[in-house]
């Protein structure tokens, strides 16, 4: 049997996808996520779990250094990876939205967009053919609109619980997000029949 | 903005010497087959113009690096060599010798969005199998990429084969436009499950047909296909029973167990028309390298003739190859005034008995230690003048 690496996300996403891969019927050890260790191992299936940044997991993957990984759509459209999206596993469903001060418009010439995404954002705007300044923040983005740095925010949405305490409104979903289960296409080839019995065993799991 | 002293074109890498020298052994060991396996090598101009070859050679626009020339004609530097090859085998000169096979070896160059990223200049080695149009033909070139990565030493090497008309005409069979095949198509080449399954959604397969246009990317073999072909269409038929033989080929060949059937498979480069591949290996990331007919492209040169071929990408073959490479012996001779002749004498010796040897001046040299680790073998030219 072909070892298997494994590139996950930390923290809630990691949870979840465990959830799925041990009702999948796979062998994992009971406290994969507890250590700050990086690596982990699950010997009983040969697989090999690296704990990653989110946004991280699609580059280990692309790079072949993981053969398969979850990752949400929103990393997978911010950054355009050479790698397989095989199938969507459901988990951590949010989306990606358009959000300012209630009842503004946008400035008229070039009005300025903060956010996380500025692939997504910039296109988005410009499939609507819409000229903006994208201002690329690493955390906080609902804080911009407040004091003025940007018209509108691109940001997750989850509950809107955090738009709405801090006063914003949204205004237009760009997509939907979930978690999906990516391979490298390499891996994908070299190790295909685990792979797609891993895709199968998920699939049947996400079904129900 | 300032150009720092060390930087280079965004993409540009310099080899150093450990490389080129791996290079140089790959560039002989891959050469030596393509040219035992009947194929000419030949060299094609690293500049040519962004009408011709620009335009034909499916590399899309932006990774192409234009420039003028004196007369204000666009240039590009070569992106691939396929089409610089169609081009010179329809040249009167050579379209009298079909069917001809070419190979080569060089350089290609394509632009790279991202910083700190991929080479925007790699060499690819490969063959062109020009006016045959047989099956025997794809199977020759497989077969014979399938060589030079044995040769290398290639691990667990493996190749995916497709077919771009066949999987055209079933995916019309499922009652889709061009251009919704053509989307299609583009998930396929990425592998988009999840977007198959979107989009299959929004068109128009009858429902009962569904379950078998999802399965399409999961086929590995032939006898898989069978699934999609529909008897009653003639060129379908024909198409499925060459796959068929091509199976039995390549497996004669001792292909076999190497080789994944998967109708899905596409290229993103446009001008292949029929048998599309694409080869894989332990240790690199990325495909090695592809290839495939491309028939349309010899018309584009006015020649109605088959072509096939593959190009190997050289950068990841060298990511591939397993660190072996045990130390080469290299012996160093020291010399000063007084033994300048006699370790002269000695160095030729020892090269004309095939040994590699550096001459050095020895007060030349700042730090001798560290120097002197370099080489597996030192000889002092005191010790010269004793002997």
């Amino acid at each position: 049997m072909d070892e298997l690496t494994i590139a996950m996300p930390k923290g809630r996403i990691f949870e979840e996808a465990y959830e799925l891969l041990v009702g999948a019927g796979y062998d994992l050890p009971k406290e994969l996520d507890d250590s700050r260790k990086l690596i982990v191992e699950a010997p009983n299936e040969k697989f090999r779990f690296i704990l990653a940044k989110p946004m991280d997991v699609p580059t280990y993957v692309e790079h072949g250094v993981a053969d398969i990984g979850i990752a949400g759509k929103d990393v997978l459209l911010e950054h355009d990876r050479d790698v397989h999206e095989l199938l969507d596993l459901g988990i951590s469903a949010c989306y990606i939205a358009t959000a300012g001060l209630p009842d503004t418009e946008m400035d008229e010439v070039t009005p300025r967009i903060a956010t996380k995404y500025p692939a997504v954002a910039s296109h988005y705007y410009r499939s609507k053919g819409e000229q903006v300044e994208i201002i690329e923040l690493n955390g906080s983005i609902e804080l911009a609109p407040l004091i003025g740095l940007s018209d509108r925010i691109v940001d997750i949405v989850s509950t809107g619980r955090t738009l709405k305490d801090n006063g914003l409104v949204e205004y237009e979903k760009i997509a939907d997000i979930t978690s999906r289960l990516i391979a490298n296409p390499v891996s994908y080839r070299l190790k295909q029949r685990r792979i797609t019995e891993m895709v199968d065993k998920l699939r049947e799991q996400v079904g129900r | 903005m300032t150009i720092e002293m060390f930087e280079k074109p965004l993409g540009m890498r310099d080899d150093f010497p450990l490389i080129t020298k791996q290079k140089a052994v790959l560039r002989k060991q891959g050469t030596e087959l393509i040219e035992r396996a009947g194929y000419e090598l030949l060299q094609t101009p690293t500049l040519e113009y962004y009408e011709t070859i620009g335009k034909i050679s499916a590399i899309s626009d932006d990774a192409l690096f234009k420039l003028l020339d004196s007369q204000g004609k666009t240039l590009v530097l070569r992106p691939d060599m396929t089409s610089p090859i169609a081009r010179v085998a329809a040249s009167k000169l050579l379209r009298e010798k079909m069917p001809i096979r070419l190979g080569y070896y060089s350089n290609v160059f394509r632009a790279q969005k991202r910083e700190g990223g991929r080479p925007a200049e790699f060499e690819q080695m490969g063959v062109e199998l020009i006016g045959d149009d047989s099956l025997y033909a794809d199977a020759e070139v497989i077969s014979l990429a399938w060589d030079i990565l044995k040769e290398l030493g290639i691990g667990s090497a493996r190749i995916v084969i497709g077919h771009t008309r066949l999987l055209g005409l079933i995916l019309a069979d499922f009652g889709l436009d061009a251009e919704q095949s053509g989307k299609v198509r583009e998930l396929f080449v990425a592998k988009n499950g999840v977007g198959v399954e979107q989009l299959a959604e929004e068109l128009p397969i009858p429902e009962g047909k569904l379950a078998s246009f999802l399965k399409l990317m999961q086929a590995t073999t032939v006898a898989d296909w069978k699934l999609w072909i529909n008897e009653e269409n003639e060129e379908q038929r024909e198409l499925y029973r060459d796959m068929e033989r091509l199976e039995e080929l390549l497996g004669r060949n001792g292909l076999g167990d190497a080789i994944t059937f998967d109708i899905s498979f596409s290229s993103h480069m446009t001008y292949y028309t029929g048998l599309v591949f694409e080869f894989y290996g332990a240790g690199s990331g990325f495909p090695l390298g592809s290839g495939g007919r491309y028939d349309g492209l010899m018309e584009q040169f006015g020649l109605q003739v088959g072509a096939t071929g593959f190009g190997l990408r050289v950068d990841r073959l060298l990511e591939s190859i397993s660190a072996k490479e045990a130390e080469e012996p290299h012996t160093l001779i020291l010399f000063d005034e007084h033994s300048e002749q006699d370790a002269f004498d000695k160095a030729q010796q020892l090269r004309a008995s095939g040994k590699r040897v550096t001459m050095q001046y020895a007060p030349a040299v700042k730090a001798l230690e560290p120097f002197t680790a370099l080489f597996t073998e030192v000889i002092r030219g005191e010790e010269l003048q004793n002997g």
